[in-house]
């Protein structure tokens, strides 16, 4: 059901999609929380299957670039095992006011992988888009996957033993960004989940940040280093072209031995320090004026009587 | 008769039992504490009682029989030997029996110091005393009632060095504040003497602000000297107090140092011809406060200020130019002052000899050096370490009924939210 597809036509997706769609499931999803179980001899409950949303993906077809722009949700209807047909229409009528050039290019669904009922929605909406296209969301989290859990399938006639079918075949796309979504989803990225506003945090953040990334170039260039000495011992073929990459790459990392990156290191140091112990004088001068403004008032006996605070 | 001198043996022995451990030095202590009267009836046959007595381990007792002793008048010849046997008592006892009876350990460290000044030697009373001092004090930042008299030994000795090492510490608790604003002025005097004006300002500026409910004459004869000094190293001196001064001292200070204010005024015109006229002019007085050596180095500080004016307006200059505008009397004298501004590192400059010419130039720190790290690290650190001291004190002084009392009384009438009348008075 899933092999590459042959239609030559190119998919772009913009970012605002895969958030819209998101954002739906995580909205369903935890609005159908199931109450907790009190019983504690229950405790292998096995959680509900997670929830599939549905929607409509609209956007621009040129030629053969199909570029999706927008999305938006509909309702399934389980008895019938099709999409809200009305709704769908008046909300394709309110978007072409706005956006005249969008038309529906297809629908999207979450899941792990595309089914046999979809196909049912897929011959649905071709009368209003002769190909739609099936964006597949797989809400999973998954660390070790380094892509987005994003596919898009086309439908193909293909012969199966005989029958002409329509199955779904994979597609790939390319990821768009226009400036502004390239912004929103900078933010959202580094969204922490506890108080992401404190400054504490975000400077904790951005400094794992760096450490990571330069832990990783650490091990990387051990690796590069495990290489070399390979070489040298013979262990492995000498391969210039490899070892041109190498130099070149190394003329390019800093060199942390020279005169001048001490001094600028040790100038940016002592001022770091510096501020910090500007902040620290702050502070003790503040709390040494309260301290002595209430010895002035226990102890004082011709200190100032009065002074009331005012009220705001 | 008989009956006291066995009680005096017997005392003996059991001082000498008594005298292992903690719970035995406690009892020791409480039973030395009812025979005072005897000690004190029986002054002629203690001299001989202290020979049986070991002083790094008997110290109480030890120093009970040695204040019996002190305390009777002390003839001449009796000093010398006095003096002696209660230095070699303060360096060989232990530290935790004497600070059992404090008040008779510093009553004896008095009278030493007091036949020390009377044999004219006060050198001789230095070194014990700063082994007293230590062994008194509970912790580094303690001021005991031993620190001022061990700096006036200092001061008339003239070790300087040794007085400056006490003064290096930070002092947070204090016995009494007698001893606190003797402390800070004899303190303030060896740093004078030492040329650390820094530190002087800072010791004296102490003695000008502490809590004082009247006016004492240490404060007066501080405020004088710190009025000079603060034209010494900074070239200038505020009238205005800081708001922590107690309000006697804000009112009364001016009133004793009437002509050290008219220096003042006179240094502020920045022209040596007024200043010594003003100097001229209340000369007995300051002789009378002793303070002429100072008013003398005031005069010659004011050529270094007008010199250090100058490094804002030129990059070059000649001497005799510099003579001129300082108003000293030739390139000569001009070259002098410079180069010894520059060792002394109020300046930097260079002096080309050639053609007379100075070259003024920039601070030449640059602020990249791993000292230089060091340096801040450990001033961040000893500021982490009072802020976390003043927090503590500022606790503590926000439970204190005193303040609590005052505060209360000064809020208004109806709590802002409901109208319920917020308690104005604090009953403990």
């Amino acid at each position: 059901m899933a092999s590459s597809s042959s239609s030559g036509l190119t998919f772009k997706l913009h970012p605002l999609v895969i958030v819209n769609i998101s954002d739906h499931y995580t909205r369903i999803k935890s609005q159908s929380q199931p109450p907790p179980t009190s019983s504690a001899a229950n405790d292998a409950v096995s959680s509900p299957p997670p929830p599939r949303v549905f929607g409509c993906v609209i956007g621009i077809q040129r030629g053969r670039t199909v570029e999706i722009f927008n999305s938006f949700e509909l309702l399934y209807d389980v008895s019938t095992h099709s999409l809200d047909r009305a709704f769908l229409e008046k909300k394709q009528e309110l978007y072409k006011k706005v956006f005249p050039h969008f038309y529906v290019l297809g629908w999207y669904s979450t899941g792990s992988d595309a089914q046999e009922s979809d196909m049912q929605i897929h011959k649905a909406l071709m009368d209003i888009n002769e190909s739609p296209v099936y964006l597949l969301l797989n809400p999973s989290i998954n660390h070790a996957q380094k892509d987005l859990p994003v596919t898009i399938y086309e439908s193909e006639l293909h012969v199966i033993d005989g029958i002409p079918q329509l199955i779904f075949v994979r597609s790939s796309y390319t990821i768009e960004t226009v400036e502004a979504e390239r912004i929103s989803v900078d933010h959202v990225a580094h969204l922490k989940p506890s108080d992401g506003g404190s400054a504490a945090t975000q400077l904790a953040a951005h400094l794992t940040g760096i450490h990571s990334a330069i832990k990783m170039l650490n091990s990387r260039i051990r690796v590069l280093h495990h290489y070399l000495l390979a070489v040298q011992k013979g262990d492995l073929p000498c391969e210039n072209s490899l070892l041109r990459q190498v130099s070149s790459l190394l003329r390019r990392l800093p060199t942390i031995e020279s005169d001048k990156f001490q001094d600028d290191f040790l100038m940016e140091y002592n001022d770091t320090l510096l501020i910090a112990y500007l902040a620290m004088f702050t502070n003790c001068s503040s709390t040494m004026n309260e301290l002595v403004d209430k010895f002035n008032t226990a102890y004082d006996r011709h200190s100032r009587r009065g002074g009331r605070a005012a009220f705001i | 008769m008989n009956l006291n001198m066995n009680s005096m043996e017997s005392l003996v022995a059991q001082i000498q039992g008594l005298s292992g451990s903690i719970a035995d030095v406690n009892q020791l202590h409480s039973l030395l504490k009812q025979s005072e009267d005897l000690f004190h009836s029986e002054l002629a046959r203690l001299a001989p009682l202290l020979t049986e007595l070991d002083p790094s381990i008997h110290s109480l007792g030890y120093l009970y029989i040695l204040e019996a002793c002190t305390s009777a008048p002390i003839s001449k010849e009796q000093a010398n030997e006095l003096v002696l046997s209660v230095a070699r008592f303060i360096n060989l006892c232990a530290a935790e029996q004497i600070r059992l009876a404090p008040d008779k350990f510093i009553s004896v460290c008095k009278r030493f110091k007091d036949q020390v000044m009377l044999l004219e030697d006060p050198m001789r009373g230095v070194a014990p005393m700063l082994t007293a001092l230590r062994k008194l004090q509970l912790s580094s930042e303690h001021l005991t009632t031993l620190h001022p008299d061990f700096l006036l030994l200092c001061l008339l000795g003239k070790c300087y060095k040794t007085g400056l090492s006490i003064l290096e510490d930070d002092i947070f608790e204090v016995d009494q504040p007698r001893d606190f604003f003797l402390y800070c002025y004899y303190g303030g005097m060896i740093c004078i003497g030492q040329k650390k004006f820094s530190k002087a300002l800072e010791l004296l500026h102490n003695v000008v602000t502490a809590p004082m409910s009247i006016l004492n004459s240490i404060a007066v004869e501080a405020y004088k000297k710190y009025i000079l000094v603060s034209l010494i190293h900074l070239g200038q001196f505020s009238i205005s107090f800081p708001k922590y001064t107690s309000s006697v001292a804000q009112r009364n200070l001016k009133n004793f140092s009437q002509p050290y204010l008219d220096l003042v005024n006179s240094y502020g015109t920045g022209k040596i011809s007024e200043l010594e006229t003003c100097v001229l002019a209340n000369n007995e007085k300051f002789e009378f406060d002793k303070n002429l050596g100072l008013v003398k180095q005031v005069v010659s500080s004011m050529y270094k200020r007008n010199i250090q004016r100058l490094t804002q307006t030129y990059l070059t200059l000649s001497l005799q130019d510099i003579a001129n505008t300082v108003q000293l009397h030739s390139a000569k004298e001009a070259e002098m002052h410079v180069l010894q501004m520059i060792q002394d590192g109020e300046i930097y400059a260079t002096i080309n000899q050639k053609d007379g010419m100075v070259r003024f130039l920039e601070d030449p720190e640059q602020y990249k050096s791993c000292e230089m790290i060091e340096r801040i690290d450990s001033s961040i650190q000893r500021i982490m370490m009072l802020s976390r001291k003043l927090t503590d004190m500022d606790e503590l002084l926000s439970c204190d009924p005193l303040y609590l009392a005052k505060a209360g009384r000064e809020r208004q009438r109806f709590d802002f939210d409901d109208f319920d009348t917020v308690p104005s008075k604090f009953t403990i």
